[in-house]
């Protein structure tokens, strides 16, 4: 039992907070104060993240045959913790989620295409998994896929496919047997160009960043872009939630509102005099703050070090993301308190409080509790894994 | 970064798990809950036997020296069985102290004794209105050959039945760690019941003659040695606590997927099942932080803001996971026919003890802000 980084870990941790301080340019933050821009899909963000691949820092984790390091996934984690913290708009489902699942199981000329692409920076992927009335309980969907000669003709509508009005491809679930015994069993992963025939986008906005709704209308992909088994997507779905959440849930950008919290209240004057953070009820809130994120940093060290021993325990994997996402929406209003009133002005408006971040996370935030595996379905797989209670219904 | 348990250690819990087991039947239990003692000195000696009195006592004194960690895991087990043995007091704010800030004479003298079980050191860090043993309010006046003992501690836990009691008082501006003999002239044991069902005792010294051998440690040593003695306890009641939690989240995942009303199991109602969940959390939450403190404290590096982290955590996991399992269970958990009671009491004698979530959280924030406001100026 040894909970530390090594020093080699703190190295590498070092390296990729520097390098990312030399990504995030002044053209990157002006163009990320546009709303349609915050997420990437900017010409700086694209220049960035094309050198990042350039730089050889993309797919550090997949195998040497693929270009990669193999990284572990402790080594994974201390990358994607420092990028998240620097606040680039890195597309880690891209690189980490769908990537190594297309490398796997799709043909080699689709491959060589979006494979190669993304390790250059050049290739971005947006997920098309939730419709209109299939969130929770996905394998309810309905976009259609019907085999024509050696195309398939999609048709559908996708929700919430975040990145979409700027990625080159869409990692489309759809149903290929509406007759399958289950319905899980009917689907078939995609990827759809974005700029053929049939695709558009609409933005949704949200309480925080942008995201869309997707449309596929008679759209004919050659068969070439099928990635798996017909019928077999179910697997490729589930088979990178795990590695989904290590990246959704990391400690650096909620510390990071931590500190600049706790600096700003013992540099700001408090009205009856003294420093904010010289009232108790401040310290109370930053204490708290403190010691629930310390269970945050052991959760994402624990869960990346499980993960090089073996496959991650099932109730630890949605213990990990119930607490995380309800304790980040906790510490963002922890924080405002302290901020007070003045935590509510936004970025671009004069008196912001440290830059108007807090505020920002806190309406981002929220999407987390349901958002990724709603918490009600992990805590019913907690009692069911982890206390072997019968399943609910 | 390893999170790895060592073989050595996991054959040290089996160990533990497997005769602590045998020691907690529900009538053993009962029948020692009849003494005013409330000691079980037979799965004492079964455990000095098996070596596990002697884990953070070095091989010279008679113990294994697997270090402060593998203490902290024997605290865990007796609390999953809530075992009426003063592990705490006696191998963690006594002992583990002694073998590090005592003088070799001491160590010769106490720690083999404790190690085979037949003698007892306590240890009394509280006294009313102060759980801080690095400032106490009792007093030490130098006299020739020691010091003159006079105060009040209180909540101790099996005080007449120490060779020893080790606490700490005030000299003048100067502090003093000192082992009391209860037995000696000045020194009065009034019984206390406390929530958990121990009688422990109120510590009243009245110019309680201290021999200059009994004297631990002085000045900035005793300091030291009085500011890591609480945190050792802390982490140790915070260990305890993960036994107890996780005993009784276990007992209540079990309880509601065999108790059937409407002609189900309670179990299958998400109400009652995410209840158990957030246990589940609670408990994780509190281990992680506990094995940090621990493997810190095992390490001997600084582990002040780690263990105050961990005994917050300890006594807002103690309080939500007891309450949950009573509700749960309805009445069979407040019936002291089933063993969950046990459990509860226990969990709120920890949850006091050695300082409160409150009064730690006020403790930790004034730590961070004297932090900020020094990196400001």
């Amino acid at each position: 039992m040894n909970i530390e980084l090594t020093p080699q870990q703190k190295a590498l941790q070092q390296e990729v907070r520097e390098y990312m301080k030399t990504v995030m340019t002044p053209e990157l933050l002006e163009e990320m104060r546009n709303d349609d821009l915050k997420e990437g899909g900017g010409p700086e963000f694209r220049k960035q993240y094309a050198r990042m691949g350039a730089d050889g820092w993309i797919g550090l984790s997949w195998s040497k045959e693929l270009g990669g390091k193999e990284l572990s996934h402790m080594e994974q984690y201390i990358f994607t913790d420092e990028v998240i913290r620097s606040g680039f708009a890195y597309p880690f489902l891209t690189t980490e989620a769908v990537t190594p699942v297309i490398a796997a199981n799709a043909n080699d000329e689709v491959r060589e295409e979006v494979v190669g692409g993304v390790k250059q920076g050049k290739v971005v992927i947006a997920i098309g998994y939730s419709e209109p009335s299939a969130g929770t309980d996905l394998a309810a969907l309905k976009t259609r896929a019907v085999k024509d000669g050696d195309d398939w003709i999609i048709n559908g509508q996708k929700m919430w496919t975040s990145l979409a009005n700027y990625a080159d491809y869409v990692w489309l679930a759809a149903r290929t047997d509406p007759d399958a015994s289950k319905k899980h069993k009917g689907l078939t992963m995609f990827l759809v160009p974005t700029h053929y025939e049939g695709f558009s986008v609409t933005p949704v906005h949200t309480l925080g960043v942008r995201t869309n709704a997707t449309y596929y209308n008679d759209i004919r992909l050659p068969d070439k872009y099928r990635v798996g088994d017909v019928n077999g997507g179910w697997k490729l779905i589930t088979g990178q939630l795990n590695i989904e959440r290590l990246s959704l849930f990391t400690h650096g950008q909620v510390d990071s509102l931590y500190q600049e919290t706790c600096e700003w209240a013992a540099a700001t004057d408090a009205p009856g005099g003294g420093k904010v953070i010289e009232q108790a009820w401040v310290q109370h809130n930053l204490a708290k703050v403190k010691s629930g994120l310390e269970i945050v940093r052991l959760i994402c060290w624990k869960q990346a070090w499980a993960m090089d021993q073996g496959p991650l325990d099932m109730a630890d994997a949605s213990m990990a993301k119930v607490y995380s996402s309800e304790f980040f929406v906790e510490l963002y209003r922890m924080l405002l308190e302290v901020l007070g009133t003045a935590g509510t002005i936004g970025a671009d408006s004069p008196g912001a409080v440290l830059r108007g971040r807090i505020e920002f996370r806190w309406r981002v935030g929220s999407i987390l509790t349901f958002g990724g595996g709603t918490n009600e379905i992990q805590r019913d797989i907690i009692a069911m894994a982890g206390l072997w209670m019968p399943r609910t219904r | 970064m390893d999170f790895n348990i060592s073989d050595e250690l996991k054959s040290v819990q089996q160990l533990a798990q497997q005769i602590i087991g045998d020691f907690t039947e529900v009538e053993k239990l009962k029948a020692i809950e009849e003494t005013q003692e409330r000691f079980d000195r037979e799965l004492w000696a079964a455990l000095a036997e098996a070596g596990l009195l002697g884990l953070d006592i070095e091989e010279s004194h008679g113990g294994m020296d697997l270090g402060f960690f593998s203490l902290a895991t024997l605290c865990e087990e007796v609390g999953r069985c809530v075992a009426p043995v003063p592990v705490i007091p006696v191998l963690v704010s006594a002992a583990a102290t002694l073998r590090r800030f005592g003088t070799d004479s001491q160590k010769d003298r106490y720690l083999p004794g404790i190690a085979n079980g037949s003698a007892l050191v306590g240890a009394a860090l509280e006294e009313y209105g102060n759980d801080d043993p690095a400032a106490p309010a009792a007093t030490a006046r130098a006299i020739e050959g020691g010091y003159a003992v006079s105060g009040t501690k209180f909540a101790v836990t099996n005080a007449a039945a120490a060779s020893r009691i080790l606490l700490t008082a005030r000299a003048d501006d100067d502090l003093v760690m000192l082992l009391v003999d209860p037995k000696a002239a000045g020194v009065t044991l009034n019984p206390q019941v406390v929530t958990s069902g121990e009688t422990r005792s109120e510590l009243v010294m009245d110019k309680v003659q201290v021999p200059v051998e009994d004297v631990v440690a002085t000045g900035k040593k005793a300091a030291n040695a009085a500011i890591w003695a609480l945190a050792a306890t802390r982490t140790a009641l915070a260990a305890y606590a993960l036994g107890l939690c996780d005993k009784m989240m276990r007992m209540t995942g079990q309880y509601t997927s065999e108790r059937e009303q409407f002609d189900r199991a309670i179990a299958t109602f998400q109400a009652v099942s995410h209840r158990v969940a957030d246990c589940y959390i609670d408990v994780e939450c509190l281990r992680l932080v506990t094995q940090q403190a621990a493997s810190l404290i095992d390490q001997g590096r600084d582990a002040s803001d780690a263990v105050l982290m961990a005994k917050i955590w300890c006594g807002d996991v103690t309080h939500r996971v007891s309450q949950a399992s009573q509700h749960c269970h309805g009445g069979t958990g407040v019936d002291r026919d089933y063993p969950l009671f046990r459990y509860c009491l226990a969990a709120r004698q920890v949850e006091l003890s050695a300082g409160s979530s409150a009064s730690l959280t006020g403790e930790l924030g004034a730590r961070i802000a004297a932090q900020y406001l020094a990196a400001d100026a």
